[in-house]
């Protein structure tokens, strides 16, 4: 889970490896704000993986590749 | 308290703060790593996601204190568990270039940036070192 400059910077990088998915860095940052938020709270449990897999949709982030089950 | 240490603690800290045994504590952090709430190395947290116990290439400041991440989505993580502005510091795999992100409400100060998940989400827990 990696930031870089382009897809140019990925290709190269992966060297011939299958890629995994690419978003951009405000869909990562809209991401992060809505898995971590909650996580100094006193009361915090972690997510069920159904309430992780709301949080990926509403990004966006629908394909196979970020199913988490 | 990794929060407020900057750090991970150790069990002994925080049996202190919460007046429990180490034992007990080290045997809940157990629980937690079971559950996927923690990373464990041996007994000390080797994760709190999304806070790590290790140096990373995920260099996180803001609030007057400074982190490190686990990976790109962690560091923005940060910010986003203490809710406050911030700023991330690593490098670009590929070309060892700086990248250098000013996070202000809750957005990137540079958006052409691109974030790169390798392994499917329902493989992370296979190697949460890996992902």
């Amino acid at each position: 889970m990696c930031l870089f400059r382009s897809e140019e910077h990925i290709e190269r990088w992966l060297a011939g490896r299958p890629a995994g998915a690419t978003i951009p860095v405000t869909t990562l940052c809209d991401l992060a704000h809505a898995w971590w938020h909650d996580r100094l709270a006193p009361d915090w449990r972690p997510h069920t993986t159904e309430q992780n897999q709301a949080i990926l949709d509403a990004c966006g982030l629908v394909d196979e590749f970020w199913h988490l089950a | 308290m990794f929060a407020e240490l900057g750090r991970a603690p150790t069990a002994v800290e925080v049996g202190a703060a919460m007046d429990e045994a180490a034992d007990t504590v080290t045997a809940s952090w157990r629980r937690l790593h079971d559950a996927h709430a923690l990373v464990l190395d041996g007994s000390a947290i080797h994760m709190a996601h999304p806070f790590s116990a290790v140096p990373t290439p995920y260099r996180v400041d803001a609030d007057g204190r400074s982190w490190y991440a686990n990976c790109a989505w962690d560091a923005f993580g940060i910010c986003a568990a203490l809710g406050v502005d911030g700023h991330i510091d690593t490098t670009c795999p590929d070309c060892a270039t700086r990248l250098s992100i000013d996070v202000r409400q809750r957005q990137p100060d540079d958006a052409t940036v691109l974030f790169h998940c390798l392994v499917p989400a329902a493989q992370w827990w296979d190697d949460i070192v890996f992902t």
